[in-house]
């Protein structure tokens, strides 16, 4: 979880780093009440980077100047997000600019200290001149010094410096953060620091044993939802390719990954897939619940067009697996029957068109079109356990059974290809 | 560790649904599960096992406890370690996933002074096809046989297993890694295992990605001692449109400031860098008794 820059500061503030007197703002209007003496930066809060150069970042000398400021940036939305709080903040005369993180390093599997003597906006100058100190064992001020000696600062800064990473260290151990990061953090004339920037992610799976981050106030954007355990749930999984013919349902990440990749290898792009994960423990075979959530797929489904074969991959019991079947192949009649259905209609509407042979056709027909060419009902290729067992189901022809995950994916390229 | 012959084994956590579940169906596989540890719970049974407060509890009536299965929850999951460890216990699986990974690193630093075998978090275990099970994979999915399976998926090992069992090779041992990003014993561990295993003709290896780290580590091994086996890597996924998770603290924070720049794919890099040293990576899982078969009889 991203925290906002205020949020962070928050956190800044309790471990003694030192930040600018600031104020947050939710209404433009209310920024007459500001206690922060002119000139003033007004700063959006959004996670994403690059909101000074898309100008969520304003200076302001006067109250008039900052309402007008205020309204466009809550009107600005900054790759996408527009912010619900502005940051105003006094202003700071800093003679140079540098950059501090820590970061939980996986591959090294430990926390790594890292420094650039080149903060600010110009990324690529700052990553050129990135330093790193990993953290092996228990921390100590050791290595703080050792990467402020690394980022090539000298003098009493080695010791100023230090003291704010081994600060964020703190906040990092007890917090349990993925990232901690100061950026710029301001040097003035008489070597003072002041932590202008800051972003701080905390781990998710560590977000519910930090009870700090609730008394945070997090917008719903922030705050994401884990689906929940023990339950039949699926998802869209974020693949998607507009001119796929193929969708994809699976039983796990893992297996979508698995068919998926298949498919490429067969020059094939699936549309897209989803996902219908089972975490049912006692109860695993939850039949009603299990066809309530594949006939909410089927629907979801109809929504996407150009689907010609849905796949599905699944690995469940016997009982499932003939519960999937028995959906399916409701699915199909029902959908045979809507067919045959609008198709009678067709007929009916087509001979009041050659009565009636009026000119405003489409003031009375105005969904004539889409009545017209019902979507013909997929294809479907069940790759599914147990195939013994599900032999005397009724299938129709537009079912296909397989055992063979490599084989019904041919099957499906095969129909693709062949319609 | 002698994992096919009858070890006694704790379950920590087991009051859990899920691991009351998973216990029960171990039992009747034929485990031996000597007791199940869990906190406030002592002096009940989860159907006929035992429950204690505390594992020096159960060592008071068991002699010696060879592995102990961890479910409890995440946040738990450190302490648990350290008690089994304090305990003398050797082999820890830890089942339970979504551990602050804080926490993991601590008990990875704690088992490796006191030279305990961490499986985990997030492992699904461990199953000898016929002999053993421990944990959550579904042995119903194996056979027994000569490939050594090293997996960070069950279910990409389900369907590995059949190929191979298809293809009548079956498995010496399946061991499940677990997918979290921080894990105890690593790929190059098991590798070297299976290496020396006098049942194992032949291992697979199963995962999405291979970190750098890894990979440097099995150059080392190969150099070392070299691969008396073969060994087949099976990368699932490198064509779906996933978007590529690195770990290293520089691609961390380059693409968490560049914002929208994607990480550059390493896979080819790492395909290619697997090839060099003799290990051959599969395409799909029905390949992969091909590339055994292949291996196997081109040699004396």
């Amino acid at each position: 979880m991203e925290l906002l820059e205020y949020q962070a500061k928050e956190l800044f503030r309790m471990v003694g780093i030192p930040i600018l007197p600031s104020q947050t703002i939710k209404d433009s209007r209310k920024i007459k009440q500001l206690q922060i003496p002119y000139p003033v930066v007004l700063k959006s809060q959004v996670r994403s980077g690059g909101r000074g150069k898309a100008g969520g970042v304003r200076f302001v000398a006067n109250t008039i100047d900052a309402i007008a400021a205020a309204r466009n940036i809550f009107n600005l939305p900054i790759l996408g997000e527009y912010p619900e709080v502005i940051l105003a903040e006094a202003h700071y005369n800093t003679e140079r600019e540098v950059f501090l993180a820590i970061v939980l390093d996986y591959d090294l599997q430990s926390p790594v200290l890292l420094g650039s003597a080149f903060g600010g906006m110009n990324v690529d100058l700052l990553l050129t001149n990135l330093q790193q100190v990993v953290v092996e064992a228990e921390f100590s001020l050791f290595y703080a010094r050792r990467l402020a000696a690394k980022m090539g600062l000298s003098g009493k800064l080695i010791c100023s410096v230090s003291d704010i990473i081994a600060k964020m260290y703190r906040l990092f151990f007890e917090k349990d953060l993925d990232l901690i990061e100061i950026n710029p953090l301001g040097i003035n004339t008489q070597g003072e620091l002041m932590a202008l920037d800051g972003k701080i992610k905390v781990n998710d799976y560590a977000v519910a044993r930090q009870p700090i981050v609730e008394t945070l106030n997090f917008s719903a954007q922030q705050s994401k939802t884990e689906p929940n355990l023990n339950q039949i749930n699926w998802r869209w999984l974020d693949w998607h390719h507009k001119l796929g013919k193929v969708a994809l349902i699976c039983g796990s990440f893992d297996s979508a990954l698995l068919t998926w990749d298949l498919f490429k290898q067969d020059k094939v792009t699936p549309a897209c897939s989803l996902l219908l994960e089972n975490s049912l423990i006692t109860e695993a075979d939850n039949l009603q619940l299990y066809r309530e959530k594949l006939w909410e797929i089927l629907a979801q489904l109809e929504t996407i067009k150009g689907i010609k074969v849905i796949v599905l991959n699944i690995w469940e019991s016997a009982a499932i697996s003939r519960e999937i079947v028995q959906t399916i192949s409701d699915y199909c009649r029902t959908a045979e029957e809507l067919t045959l259905l609008s198709k009678a209609e067709q007929v009916l509407v087509n001979s009041a068109i050659t009565a009636d042979n009026s000119s405003n056709l489409n003031v009375n027909y105005p969904n004539l079109k889409s009545n017209q060419t019902p979507s013909a009902t997929p294809y479907f290729i069940l790759r599914l356990l147990d195939q013994d067992n599900l032999e005397d189901l009724p299938l129709t022809e537009k079912i296909y059974l397989s055992s063979n995950l490599e084989a019904a994916i041919s099957e499906a390229i095969t129909i693709v290809k062949s319609n | 560790m002698n994992w096919s012959s009858p070890n006694k084994i704790i379950v920590q956590g087991i009051t859990s649904n899920w691991a009351a579940f998973c216990a029960v169906q171990m039992k009747a596989y034929g485990t031996n599960i000597v007791a199940g540890v869990s906190p406030g719970n002592g002096g009940t049974k989860v159907e006929n096992i035992p429950v204690f407060d505390l594992i020096e509890q159960v060592q008071a009536q068991v002699e010696k406890i060879d592995v102990s299965l961890i479910f409890v929850d995440s946040y738990q999951v450190l302490d648990a370690v350290r008690e089994a460890i304090a305990a003398g216990i050797n082999h820890v699986i830890i089942l339970t996933p979504k551990i602050p990974p804080l926490d993991t690193i601590e008990l990875i630093r704690h088992a490796k002074k006191t030279n305990t075998l961490i499986l985990g978090p997030g492992s699904d275990g461990i199953i000898i096809p016929q002999q053993a099970w421990l944990g959550n994979l579904q042995p119903q999915f194996y056979q027994p046989g000569t490939v050594g399976l090293i997996t960070s998926s069950r279910h990409l090992s389900y369907e590995v297993a059949t190929e191979l069992n298809a293809a009548s090779l079956g498995q010496s041992m399946v061991i499940s890694l677990g997918d979290e990003r921080i894990i105890g014993s690593s790929l190059t561990h098991w590798l070297s295992i299976f290496n020396e295993d006098p049942n194992t003709k032949a291992i697979v290896s199963i995962g999405q990605r291979i970190n750098d780290n890894d990979i440097e580590a099995i150059i080392a091994y190969s150099k070392n001692y070299g691969y008396v086996k073969p060994v087949i890597i099976y990368l699932a996924g490198l064509k779906a449109p996933q978007e590529k998770v690195y770990g290293d603290a520089t691609t961390i924070i380059s693409n968490h400031l560049s914002g929208s720049i994607p990480a550059v794919n390493r896979d080819r890099q790492t395909v290619n860098k697997l090839k060099k040293i003799g290990i051959k990576v599969a395409n799909k899982p029905s390949e992969i008794p091909l590339l055994i078969q292949e291996t196997l009889s081109a040699e004396p």
